[in-house]
């Protein structure tokens, strides 16, 4: 045991830096080669204009379609609310972000709808579980997650925000997991702009391979 | 006494009993809907059927009396199999509608069919039986008739428990329904019990209807301060903060949802009347007071201040205390205590009715709960009542005093007690009222302290036969409000009588000194109270 340096009473091990620095063969030619990586870079992105960046916030990402982003209320046919305040999100919410207060639908085989729906958009931490819980289909998430504010009241959703808020379907429903995802694009590489992540239809998903991985296995 | 054995273990029980009020007591779980203790016995639900030996069909346990040498099974395949397929008839054209039925979570349905059916339904859904919902049956009952499952306890309640009959089963067969007889409204003073003794979700309260989920409430143990009956129940109050952060929305002091009878035989059996099951709404029914008027450091020292110089100056008598009936045991005792006998508690006219029934199930005329702990306190002392002490604080005898003030929780108090306790705040020297809600005749008093209310602090209620009962905090008490046994010890140490501010050690020292309540401690009162020994009272 070394003697106890710098007050802890541990053996520290000595690297010696040249040494690791001639087994990768690192020398002065390498900062060259270095450099010539950046300016191979410098060269493809503004002759060849190919740029892995884009300009946020004019040019936006699609994400998934199991991206969890801002919760929508979905509406009936008719164009009515689709919840019927059961409180199945709210009880399974771990933030609890979700206020709900029922109110006697005139239909009495509808039996209840919520008087106010208010989510905590600063509390939620976008799990999903009040997705999976709902017997109705009536909350899904949207792929949107732009939500600044200018006050804190601002960040609790009401239910006009969570039902009809602009831009809500510009880029189309995120996390709705009772709905087939057979619905949903293939991933595609040459689309890249199309789906930034594969469907768990396809083969190659990690969840995909995982289950015929398990079914071989049986 | 026959001895009987179930499940291989030999009980002794008195003659007269039925195998499920045996099982009950031995702590054997039998599944039942139709059966009840307090209604009487139908047998319609086929639910609680055991097998007992030497006989060949299995029998219903609700209505068979025990007998000498009974073997007694509840738990072969035979019973499972037959409560299996009571469940799967009674769920036949079930709606299934529990996340928006107000009894999931509670229901007996539902803690059945996970414990003893399991089974998928071999009748197709499509084909499923529609029947009305939501029908009024009265101001205070909805009914849905999908869910109901005919067990008959609501009409064997109106028919046996009030006997007023207002409901019944309709039609034969599969049509049979449950409905009031034509335009007759289901409207008597008892009818909330019928949404606590439905099992399913079938009965629901119009009040407590679509309030909060059954699962994110807690029940507290309580006791009814409406009357002087100290009916028992468990209040149903908010249990977490749901709506998180939202401000002005999150429970975070706690909301009283519903009140729910709780069986105590000598007392109210499983009973409330309807007021009192709303009782809970009064307290929403002026703005809570919710901090001391005029606002000093240190309110309660500078009260004692000057009560002693009062006490100094015009005599030990000047000096009194008015609490009511409403106010517990253990604040009754250390008013007593602090005001050296100097207290009373009649506003109105506690003692001259609150033995007295309003009608012949539970209701008293008197609609205060702690008249007997009061009187037992000695406490109806020379001081007349309210009226005695208007007169003596207008012929400038009494010049300081504190005013401990709730108000009924059933009905209006009386005009004239108001009347009464505006005079008596304006004849007097110096006032500390401490009481509840912004009431208008307390303005005129020197100060005023916000007093926690009934099920915002714990202690005993004494009711009208001598039964001492703990009432239980469930909420937090309103902005600064205090109860008033804390208040009144923390003026006892200020005078120099050290008082550990603790509702069961202050009832202890109370027991002591009081000859009803001896040996009474709060681990023996427990839930269902203690009648105290007839004998020594009265």
């Amino acid at each position: 045991m070394t003697p106890v340096r710098g007050g802890y009473a541990v053996d520290v091990p000595t690297i010696n830096v040249s040494d690791r620095a001639r087994q990768e063969h690192a020398t002065v030619w390498s900062t060259f080669r270095a450099f010539g990586v950046t300016l191979r870079r410098l060269f493809t992105s503004f002759v060849k204009r190919d740029m892995p960046t884009i300009s946020y916030p004019e040019q936006q990402r699609n994400y998934s379609e199991r991206f969890r982003g801002t919760h929508i209320l979905t509406t009936r046919e008719d164009g009515s609310l689709k919840c019927v305040a059961c409180y199945m999100c709210a009880t399974i919410c771990p933030a609890e972000c979700i206020y709900i207060e029922a109110g006697e639908h005139p239909n009495p085989e509808i039996e209840k709808f919520p008087r106010q729906f208010n989510i905590d958009m600063m509390r939620c931490i976008y799990c999903g579980f009040c997705v999976d819980a709902c017997p109705e289909e009536a909350i899904v998430m949207s792929r949107e997650h732009h939500q600044a504010a200018y006050s804190r009241s601002e960040t609790v959703w009401g239910i006009e925000k969570l039902m009809t808020r602009p831009g809500i379907d510009a880029k189309g429903p995120g996390y709705r997991p009772n709905r087939p995802f057979a619905e949903a694009k293939l991933y595609n590489p040459k689309e890249k702009d199309e789906c930034a992540w594969p469907s768990v239809t396809d083969e190659r998903h990690p969840a995909v391979l995982y289950e015929s991985m398990i079914q071989k296995r049986q | 006494m026959p001895k009987v054995t179930i499940n291989d273990q030999v009980y002794d029980v008195p003659a007269g009993r039925t195998i499920i009020q045996v099982a009950d007591e031995s702590g054997i779980d039998i599944p039942r809907y139709c059966y009840h203790p307090d209604i009487g016995i139908e047998g319609s639900c086929r639910m609680c059927l055991v097998e007992v030996e030497k006989m060949p069909k299995l029998v219903p346990s609700c209505a068979t009396p025990v007998v000498e040498g009974m073997v007694i099974r509840t738990n072969t395949a035979r019973v499972e199999q037959a409560v299996r397929y009571a469940m799967e008839f009674l769920l036949l054209h079930h709606p299934i509608d529990c996340p928006v039925c107000d009894q999931s979570g509670e229901c007996f349905l539902q803690d059945y069919y996970m414990e003893h059916a399991g089974h998928a339904s071999r009748y197709p859904g499509t084909q499923k039986t529609h029947r009305s919902k939501a029908v009024d049956l009265g101001p205070l009952v909805k009914l849905d008739r999908e869910r109901c499952i005919l067990c008959t306890r609501c009409v064997r309640f109106t028919k046996n428990v009030t006997k007023t009959g207002e409901i019944g089963v309709f039609s034969r067969g599969h049509a049979s329904e449950i409905a009031i007889h034509g335009e007759v409204p289901f409207d008597n003073p008892y009818s909330g019990n019928v949404v606590d003794i439905c099992p399913v979700g079938a009965l629901t309260s119009s009040d407590f209807r679509f309030k909060v989920r059954a699962w994110f409430l807690k029940g507290t143990d309580s006791i009814c301060a409406g009357c002087s009956t100290g009916c028992n129940l468990r209040i149903d109050h908010s249990a977490r903060a749901s709506g998180g952060g939202i401000g002005g929305l999150t429970a975070t002091e706690g909301k009283i949802y519903r009140h729910f009878g709780r069986r105590n035989v000598a007392v109210n059996k499983s009973w409330l009347c309807d007021e009192g099951r709303l009782s809970f709404h009064t307290m929403e029914r002026w703005p809570r007071l919710r901090e001391a008027r005029p606002l000093v450091g240190a309110p309660l020292e500078h009260i004692h201040q000057r009560f002693e110089t009062i006490r100094k100056q015009h005599g030990a008598g000047s000096v009194a205390a008015l609490g009511s009936a409403t106010s517990t045991n253990e604040a009754l005792f250390l008013m007593k205590k602090y005001f050296g006998g100097l207290v009373d508690f009649r506003i109105g006219h506690e003692t001259e009715t609150y033995q007295k029934m309003q009608d012949d199930l539970l209701r008293r005329l008197d609609k205060h709960p702690n008249t007997q702990g009061a009187l037992d306190l000695g406490l109806a002392s020379t001081l007349g009542g309210l009226n005695g002490l208007v007169d003596a604080a207008e012929r400038k005898q009494i010049r300081a005093m504190w005013i401990a003030f709730h108000p009924q929780l059933v009905g209006n108090d009386p005009d004239e007690t108001l009347a009464g306790l505006e005079r008596l705040v304006r004849a007097l020297e110096y006032s500390v009222v401490s009481t509840t809600h912004e009431f208008s005749w307390v303005a005129p008093a020197s100060v005023v302290l916000p007093m926690a209310a009934w099920a915002e602090e714990n202690g005993t209620y004494t009711n009208y036969s001598g039964r001492v009962q703990i009432t239980n905090r469930a909420v937090a008490p309103a902005g600064d409000s205090v109860p008033l046994y804390a208040m009144m010890s923390q003026l006892l140490t200020l005078s120099g009588i050290q008082v550990t501010p603790n509702p069961a050690a202050i009832f202890e020292w109370m027991a002591r000194e009081t000859p009803e309540y001896a040996g009474m401690n709060y681990a023996t009162l427990d839930k269902l109270g203690v009648e105290t020994a007839k004998e020594m009272v009265r």
